[in-house]
C-alpha cells in the first residue's frame, strides 16, 4: 500500500498571521488517483495544493511526498518538485523563451539532459497537447488556451509522478476552457495521477475518482462524484452545489 | 549570498596583507634610480611656472627646473598633475617622488614635507582693477580680496602668514580686508576682478609674475604698491629619505653655481628671481 | 504621453490675453535693461537718432520693437505644423546661444588648433573612464540588488550600508576619499583607476536601486513557476528573472551613463587628463580659457546628444518587444 502512496497529509494546519487558512487537513493521494478539490473562494484549496510542492509552508502536521517529509530545513526540495508537476491559473510561462525552450529548460537544467534529447521530449509533449506547430512562437503570441496547454506540456516534460492543477481554466475565455479540459481529460485517461483545484463540475463528474469539498480551511465533505453531486451530506456543500447548478 | 560573504572576506584579508607592507620604505632614491624615472608632481595651471604649451605639453619654469634636476640625477622625468590640495595633503604613497611646483616651505608644511632646497623667491603683490581708486595698500582696508585657497597669499590676506624658511625676508601686513575670498587658482580670481572694480573683488593677492602675465594678456588690472612679501619657494619631498634630499640639494647647488637656474628664471620671468633683492 | 483630446484645443499662443501678457512682460523686461547702447540701439538710429542721446524715448522704442518682433515670432510659429515648430524653436534658441558666445570674441583659430587634442586626449579619456565605470557599476548593482532583496541579514546590511553611504556623499568627496584614503589601507592606485573606482562605486549605489526595482517588477508567478520546476536560486535569477528584468533596467541605465559622462569631470581634481581637466588647463597661459570652456561644453553636449539618440533607440527597441 505504501508503495502507491504519492502524497500524504496528516493533521495539516497553516496560518497567515493570525488567520488560519488550513485546519486539520487529512488527505492521501494514491497512484493513478484523480482528485478534484472544490469549494468557495478563500476556502484554502489553492493553498493546500501549493503546500504539496512546498511553494507554501505549513506550520503543523506532516506532509509526505514520495516518502520525503516536507519541512523548512529540507535540503532535497528539488527532488520533490521534480516529482510533482504544477499548472498555474495564470500559466506563468517564461515570456522571454519560445514555447519549445519553455518545455526544454526543465529537463536540460535539472536532469542534465542534452539539448537534442530535451527537444525530442518537448516536441513529443507538445504533440500530446496538440500544438506542435506553435513550438517556435513566444508565449505572448498564443491564445490563453494554447498557453495553458504549453504550461501542461512544460510540466509533463519533467515526467512527474503527479500533476497539480491550480484552477487551470479560471483565467481563460469561456470558449478556450474546453480545449484545456480536453487535454486534462486525456491525461487522466492515460492514468496520470492528478489533484485539480477547479470549479468545472462536468470535468469532476466525468474524470474524478474522488471529490473533496473545502470550506474555511477544512475538508468538510469527501466522496465519489456520484455521491457528492446527488447526495451531499453537509449543509455548506448543499448550498454550494445548488449555487453552481442554478444557471 | 555565500559568494558575497566570501568575496568580502577575501577583500578584507587582502587589505590587511597589503597594509602590513610599508607604503613608503624610505628608499625613494633607490626606486628612482631603479626605474630610471623621476616622477614629479606639478600644477598644469600655473603659468609661467607650469602650464600646457602650444604643443599640449607641460612647460614653464618649474617644469624646466624639474627636468634639469632629473638630468643631473641621470634619470628621465615624468610629470603628474594632481590638484594642489591633493599634493599638499601629503600621503603621496609613492605615486610621485617629488614636487616642483613653487611650494612655500612653511612650518605647517614642514610637518609633512622635507624641503631640500629653496630655488627661487617670488614677490607677492596686490593687483587691483584698472579703474580702482586705491592709491596705497592701506586703501584696501575693509575691502574684498581674492586669493588662491590654502596659499601663502590667502594666509597673508588673513594676516596669518608665517614665513619660516631660511632666508625669507621680513614683512608687514599692509592692509586688513573685510572679506577674503578663496579660489581654486589665481586665474579665476583675476576673472572675478576683471568684472569691474568692486563688482566681486576689490583686489587680488597673487604672485607678481602671474599678475604681470595677466596684465600682458589684456586683463584690465594693475599692480598696487610694492611687493608685500617675498616668498621663498622650494622643492618638496616626503619625510624619510635623506639621501634623496641630499641628491636634490646637490643638484640644485650645481644649477645655482653654473648659472643654469638664473638663466631659466630670466627665460621665463625676464628677471632673476633666484636671489633675494 | 499626455494623450491629447481628440477635440483640438485653441492654440494658446493665439489667445489674445496670452499675446497681450507676453507683449507686456517682454516690454517691461527690456525697458528695465537699457539696450540703447547695444547693436539694437544702433539699428534703431533712423528712428531714435543718436542712441546715447535718445533717453527714455529711445529706451521705450527699442523695447517696443523687441517686444513686437518677439510676439510676432511666437504668434507666427503658432501657425506652423508641429515638426516645423520644433525645428524653428530649436534653431532660434541655437542662434541666440551662438550670439551669446559671440559676445566673448572667441579666437576661432585657437579653438581649431586645440580641438584635435581636446578630442583625442580629453573626450577619449572621458568616454573610456565612463564606459569602464558603467560596466563595473552594473556588476556591483546586480550584486547589490540581490543582496538588498535577500533575506540574508549579513548581505542586506552590507548592501544597504553601501548604498546609503555612497548615495549620501557628494561624488567629489568620494573621489578624494578613494584617491587619498585607499593608500592608508595599502592600496596605492593611480588617478585613473581611482577615478573609475569612485564613479563605479557611486553609480553602482544608484543603479542598485534601479536593478532592485527591475527585479521586483517581475511577477511572483515567474518565481513560482521556476521553483515548481525545481530550479534553484541561481538558475532562477540568471535564466528566468534577470533576462526579463533587463528591458526594465536598460533604459534608466542609459540615463545613468549619460549623467556619468558629465560627472566624470570630477576626476579632473586628481589630475586625470580628461575633457574637464583640459578645459581648465589649455589656454591658461594665454588666458584663452573661455575658448576652451565653451568648446568643451560643446563637446560634452554633442556626446550627450549622441548618447541620448542611442538611448531612445534602445527604449524603442524594448517598447516594440513588449508589444510583440
Amino acid at each position: 500500500m505504501s508503495l502507491d502512496l504519492i502524497i500524504e497529509a496528516k493533521d495539516v494546519a497553516k496560518w497567515y498571521g493570525a488567520f488560519q487558512v488550513l485546519k486539520d487537513i487529512n488527505l492521501t493521494v494514491r497512484k493513478g488517483e484523480r482528485i478534484v478539490v472544490c469549494g468557495p473562494s478563500g476556502s484554502g484549496k489553492s493553498t493546500l495544493i501549493r503546500c504539496f510542492n512546498r511553494l507554501e509552508a505549513h506550520q503543523q502536521g506532516e506532509i509526505t511526498v514520495n516518502g520525503i517529509t516536507l519541512h523548512d530545513k529540507m535540503r532535497n526540495v528539488a527532488e520533490v518538485r521534480k516529482y510533482v508537476g504544477m499548472v498555474f491559473q495564470h500559466f506563468n510561462l517564461f515570456p522571454h523563451m519560445t514555447v519549445l525552450m519553455n518545455c526544454m529548460v526543465g529537463p536540460m537544467w535539472i536532469k542534465g539532459v542534452s539539448a537534442a534529447e530535451a527537444k525530442k521530449t518537448a516536441l513529443r509533449f507538445l504533440e500530446r497537447v496538440r500544438i506542435p506547430e506553435q513550438a517556435n512562437k513566444y508565449p505572448a503570441q498564443l491564445s490563453g488556451g494554447q498557453q495553458q496547454r504549453v504550461a501542461i506540456a512544460r510540466s509533463l516534460c519533467m515526467e512527474p509522478a503527479v500533476m497539480l492543477f491550480d484552477e487551470p481554466t479560471s483565467a481563460l475565455d469561456p470558449e478556450m476552457v474546453s480545449e484545456v479540459l480536453d487535454t486534462m481529460t486525456s491525461l487522466a485517461r492515460d492514468g496520470m495521477t492528478m489533484v485539480c483545484v477547479t470549479h468545472e463540475m462536468g470535468f469532476a463528474r466525468a474524470v474524478a475518482d474522488r471529490v473533496i469539498f473545502m470550506n474555511a480551511g477544512q475538508i468538510v465533505e469527501e466522496g465519489t462524484p456520484q455521491a457528492f453531486f446527488t447526495n451531499p451530506q453537509n449543509e455548506r456543500t448543499k448550498l454550494f452545489i445548488s449555487q453552481i447548478l442554478k444557471h | 549570498m555565500r559568494h558575497l560573504t566570501r568575496l568580502t572576506a577575501l577583500a578584507a584579508s587582502l587589505a590587511f596583507t597589503l597594509s602590513a607592507l610599508p607604503a613608503n620604505a624610505g628608499a625613494v632614491l633607490d626606486r628612482v634610480l631603479a626605474a630610471k624615472t623621476l616622477k614629479v608632481a606639478t600644477d598644469a595651471n600655473w603659468a609661467p611656472q607650469s602650464f600646457m604649451n602650444d604643443k599640449n605639453e607641460l612647460d614653464g619654469f618649474d617644469v624646466d627646473v624639474a627636468k634639469d634636476i632629473g638630468k643631473r640625477l641621470g634619470v628621465g622625468v615624468e610629470f603628474v598633475t594632481p590638484g594642489w590640495d591633493i599634493i599638499t595633503a601629503g600621503n603621496w604613497s609613492g605615486r610621485w617622488d617629488m614636487h616642483v611646483g613653487s611650494m612655500t616651505p612653511t612650518k605647517a608644511r614642514a610637518k609633512i614635507f622635507d624641503f631640500p632646497s629653496v630655488y627661487y623667491y617670488t614677490p607677492a603683490a596686490v593687483a587691483v582693477h584698472k579703474d580702482s581708486k586705491a592709491t596705497v595698500l592701506a586703501d584696501l582696508n575693509d575691502k574684498a580680496v581674492g586669493t588662491t585657497a590654502t596659499s601663502t597669499f590667502e594666509a597673508y590676506a588673513k594676516q596669518d602668514l608665517t614665513l619660516d624658511a631660511a632666508g625669507a625676508p621680513a614683512f608687514t601686513y599692509e592692509f586688513k580686508p573685510k572679506d577674503v575670498k578663496s579660489y581654486s587658482n589665481s586665474t579665476t580670481a583675476f576673472d572675478d576682478l576683471r568684472l569691474g572694480d568692486g563688482t566681486r573683488l576689490d583686489a587680488v593677492v597673487s604672485s607678481l609674475p602671474s599678475i604681470i602675465e595677466a596684465e600682458k594678456a589684456g586683463y584690465p588690472i594693475k599692480q598696487l604698491g610694492d611687493p608685500v612679501f617675498y616668498e621663498p619657494l622650494a622643492v618638496a619631498t616626503e619625510h624619510g629619505d635623506p639621501e634623496f634630499d641630499a641628491k636634490i640639494s646637490e643638484a640644485m647647488k650645481a644649477m645655482q653655481s653654473d648659472g643654469t637656474l638664473s638663466k631659466l628664471s630670466v627665460k621665463w620671468y625676464g628677471v632673476d628671481y633666484t636671489v633675494v633683492k | 504621453m499626455l494623450y491629447p483630446d481628440t477635440v483640438e484645443a485653441e492654440v494658446l499662443v493665439h489667445k489674445p490675453w496670452f499675446v497681450a501678457t507676453m507683449f507686456a512682460v517682454i516690454l517691461a523686461a527690456f525697458l528695465a535693461f537699457n539696450l540703447t547702447g547695444t547693436t539694437m540701439g544702433d539699428l534703431m538710429r533712423p528712428v531714435i537718432g543718436d542712441p546715447l542721446q535718445s533717453g527714455l524715448y529711445g529706451r521705450f522704442a527699442v523695447a517696443f520693437v523687441v517686444a513686437v518682433i518677439f510676439s510676432l515670432n511666437v504668434v507666427l510659429i503658432g501657425f506652423a505644423p508641429l515638426k516645423v515648430q520644433i525645428a524653428i524653436v530649436w534653431l532660434e534658441l541655437l542662434v541666440l546661444f551662438l550670439g551669446f558666445f559671440e559676445t566673448f570674441h572667441l579666437s576661432l583659430p585657437f579653438i581649431w588648433e586645440k580641438l584635435p587634442f581636446l578630442i583625442t586626449q580629453g573626450a577619449v579619456t572621458t568616454l573610456y573612464v565612463s564606459a569602464i565605470s558603467i560596466v563595473i557599476a552594473s556588476v556591483i548593482a546586480i550584486l547589490g540588488a540581490v543582496a538588498k532583496l535577500s533575506t540574508n541579514g549579513f548581505a542586506y546590511a552590507i548592501a544597504s550600508f553601501y548604498t546609503s553611504f555612497f548615495r549620501g556623499l557628494p561624488l567629489l568627496m568620494q573621489v578624494y576619499l578613494i584617491y587619498l584614503g585607499l593608500p592608508q589601507l595599502g592600496f596605492v592606485i593611480d588617478a585613473v583607476p581611482a577615478g573609475i573606482l569612485a564613479l563605479s562605486l557611486c553609480y553602482g549605489a544608484y543603479m542598485t536601486e534601479i536593478f532592485r526595482s527591475g527585479i521586483q517588477s517581475i511577477d511572483r508567478g515567474q518565481w513560482e513557476a521556476s521553483r515548481s520546476m525545481g530550479f534553484g536560486f541561481g538558475i532562477t535569477m540568471r535564466r528566468i528573472i534577470l533576462p526579463q528584468a533587463l528591458p526594465v533596467i536598460i533604459p534608466p541605465t542609459g540615463n545613468q551613463f549619460i549623467s556619468m559622462l558629465k560627472d566624470s569631470s570630477l576626476v579632473s581634481v586628481i589630475g586625470v587628463w580628461e575633457l574637464m581637466f583640459l578645459a581648465r588647463t589649455l589656454g591658461q597661459k594665454t588666458f584663452q580659457h573661455m575658448e576652451m570652456l565653451i568648446s568643451t561644453a560643446m563637446i560634452y553636449w554633442i556626446m550627450s546628444i549622441c548618447l541620448e539618440l542611442i538611448q531612445s533607440r534602445i527604449e524603442r527597441h524594448y517598447a516594440r518587444s513588449k508589444v510583440r
